[in-house]
């Protein structure tokens, strides 16, 4: 254990029984509500044995109450079960960021919830710890390095719109996954030096896009296409023509991001054809009966010197590497 | 709920003009025009009905909100205009952050009734993502605003979150335990007690609508058994999924910016098929 995470475990106190009402759950805990079906495979087990590993807990000071800093899932069966005390591992009260990060490392984040609550703790701790290097970040917290860099993301905009992805009510909640696939866009050279619009407006406009039926944005995806239209132009030298262009597309609620496509840019026929070629390699690689070939030492050298471009590929492309 | 006029008060253009004064200043403008508009969707023999539930509406002006909002602010325990006089840290946030909506709504208002509107002030006003960056204490408190609460269900998911739309509560965001107030200018008996019983957060609301005000329930004696049927029928014209109004909760109390989804859709329902005087959107 190195010296600095030495200094984010908080010290022993000691063993003993503690009233199950006694306790509190943690509410740095980013992991507040549970799936109710392995909350009910561990209940089963507590029933017939009992609870085998202390929760580790700590009292605080301002209130005396004491605080769960691991096991609350155990401490909610036992609630369930009527159990009137608790084995518990007593701990010193940890500092903020201690806290933080041992809730981080306890409780996975859940992938499929909301991102901005997770993203609002990670805030604080780079506030607290004076920490802005993502990779650290991850170090500490145990979250991916990419999910950390999405939390950024939301951070970069402006409290208003995280507020948006606070809502509780879904129907009216903006999906993290909206801002994380308008940054691009936004951070894009051409479309930050548009004159006369802020950030916060382009955000506010194409919000509106996507959240008026009738919109030109239908899917948060559609930001590639932007991005992708504008790419095609710089490279194509044709920012000229797109300029008056990509401010009809901000004004213009209906405009889609086929609108910013300057025809002399488009690359979408190479890309094109580049799929099929792709589809026709993936196919016959499905149909390969590997134990034929596996002395084609050329072969297998060339598919591993593909499989590192795609990832190089997919990697510069912002895309997320599913193992 | 207001009591109705008698049965059988003649619809003159003096009962009219009363309606039209009593509910000025609503979001689309309730108009002489309009007024006999909605009674269109009656018929004949049911525009008395119509009339009386008309009479019955509470219907709160936005000079009505501020004064509410600044009279619950004022009686806070610890709160005071002057830093110096104030107990602990105070921040005030709108509960429910749609542009323009109920929470975003009442939130401005209240700054402007309490007086709060210059720049030193600024820093009371925060956003909910601000929250757990405050590091607020035992010692501070949360002022929440909203409008209106009719059965408490939003109040309640908002505060713990929920797992089917996958969102975490406000809870979350206040590890310090400060205390926190939720600011109503109306909310439904049972929405106060659920509120109370299932959150951390002291409900302060002006006007709470008790079993009574629930114009189908047995409480409510301004109308008949057989005219509640009557009213019922209209409400499922106008709004089969909820015809009691969201929850069941029967309301008949309109706010000037909107009216909540839990009054009775007669009112607020707009469509081919019912033409609303207090249309939500």
């Amino acid at each position: 254990m190195t010296k600095r995470s030495r200094a984010l475990v908080p010290d022993p106190v000691g063993v003993k029984t503690l009233r199950t009402d006694q306790l509190q759950p943690n509410p740095y805990n980013p992991r507040m509500l549970f799936d109710k079906a392995p909350l009910k495979t561990l209940e089963e087990s507590i029933k017939r044995v009992g609870i085998l590993v202390p929760l580790t807990v700590y009292q605080r000071r301002s209130d005396r109450q004491f605080i769960i800093l691991d096991g609350q899932r155990r401490w909610m069966c036992a609630q369930k079960l009527q159990m009137p005390t608790v084995p518990v591992n007593q701990v010193a009260e940890p500092s903020l960021v201690q806290n933080i990060v041992t809730m981080f490392q306890i409780h996975k984040l859940r992938e499929d919830w909301e991102l901005m609550p997770t993203a609002l703790k990670l805030e604080l701790l780079m506030k607290e710890m004076n920490e802005k290097s993502e990779r650290k970040l991850s170090e500490l917290t145990g979250l991916d390095v990419a999910v950390v860099t999405r939390c950024r993301k939301l951070l970069s905009f402006s409290k208003k719109f995280q507020d948006m992805m606070l809502e509780p009510d879904a129907e009216k909640r903006v999906k993290a996954d909206f801002f994380i696939e308008l940054y691009p866009f936004l951070h894009d050279r051409v479309v930050a030096k548009m004159p006369g619009y802020s950030r916060t407006t382009l955000t506010r406009k194409m919000l509106d896009k996507y959240q008026n039926p009738n919109g030109g944005i239908k899917a948060v995806t559609d930001f590639r296409k932007a991005k992708q239209h504008i790419a095609n132009a710089r490279k194509a030298r044709k920012l000229s023509a797109l300029s008056p262009k990509l401010k009809e597309f901000v004004e213009k609620i209906d405009l889609t991001p086929d609108h910013l496509l300057i025809p002399a840019a488009d690359v979408s026929a190479q890309a094109r054809s580049l799929y099929s070629k792709v589809q026709k390699l993936q196919e016959e690689l499905t149909g390969l009966d590997v134990e034929g070939y596996v002395g084609e030492e050329e072969l297998w050298s060339a598919l591993e010197s593909l499989l590192r471009s795609i990832r190089k590929c997919l990697g510069a492309a912002g895309r997320r590497i599913k193992e | 709920m207001r009591t109705p006029k008698a049965r059988g008060t003649p619809i003159d253009d003096g009962r009219i003009r009363s309606w039209l004064d009593r509910l000025d200043g609503y979001r689309v403008a309730v108009t002489d025009d309009r007024v006999r508009t909605w009674f269109n969707n009656f018929r004949g023999q049911d525009t008395d009905l119509g009339a009386r539930v008309l009479d019955a509406v509470t219907f709160l002006k936005a000079e009505d909100m501020e004064a509410a909002l600044r009279d619950m602010v004022g009686r806070l325990p610890g709160w005071h205009k002057s830093v110096a006089r104030r107990q602990g840290e105070w921040r005030f946030v709108a509960f429910s952050i749609s542009a323009g909506e109920s929470g975003d709504s009442m939130l401005h208002r209240s700054r402007t009734a309490l007086g709060l509107t210059g720049s030193q002030y600024d820093g009371l006003f925060i956003h909910k993502a601000d929250l757990l960056r405050a590091g607020l204490g035992t010692d501070d408190n949360v002022v929440f605003f909203d409008d209106f609460a009719g059965t408490g269900q939003q109040a309640c998911r908002a505060w713990r979150g929920d797992p089917e739309t996958q969102i975490t509560g406000l809870a979350e965001l206040l590890p310090g335990n400060p205390k926190t107030y939720l600011i109503l200018v109306a909310a439904g008996q049972r929405a106060v007690k659920r509120i109370a019983q299932e959150t951390g957060l002291q409900v302060v609301a002006r006007h709470v609508l008790r079993p009574g005000d629930d114009i189908f329930s047995g409480d409510c004696h301004h109308f008949t058994q057989p005219e509640k049927d009557g009213l019922l029928a209209y409400c499922r014209r106008a709004d089969r999924r909820h015809p009691q109004g969201y929850g069941d909760c029967g309301f008949v109390i309109v706010l000037s910016h909107r009216t909540p989804n839990n009054s009775i859709p007669v009112l607020h329902a707009n469509h081919q098929r019912w033409r609303g005087l207090f249309p939500r959107h």
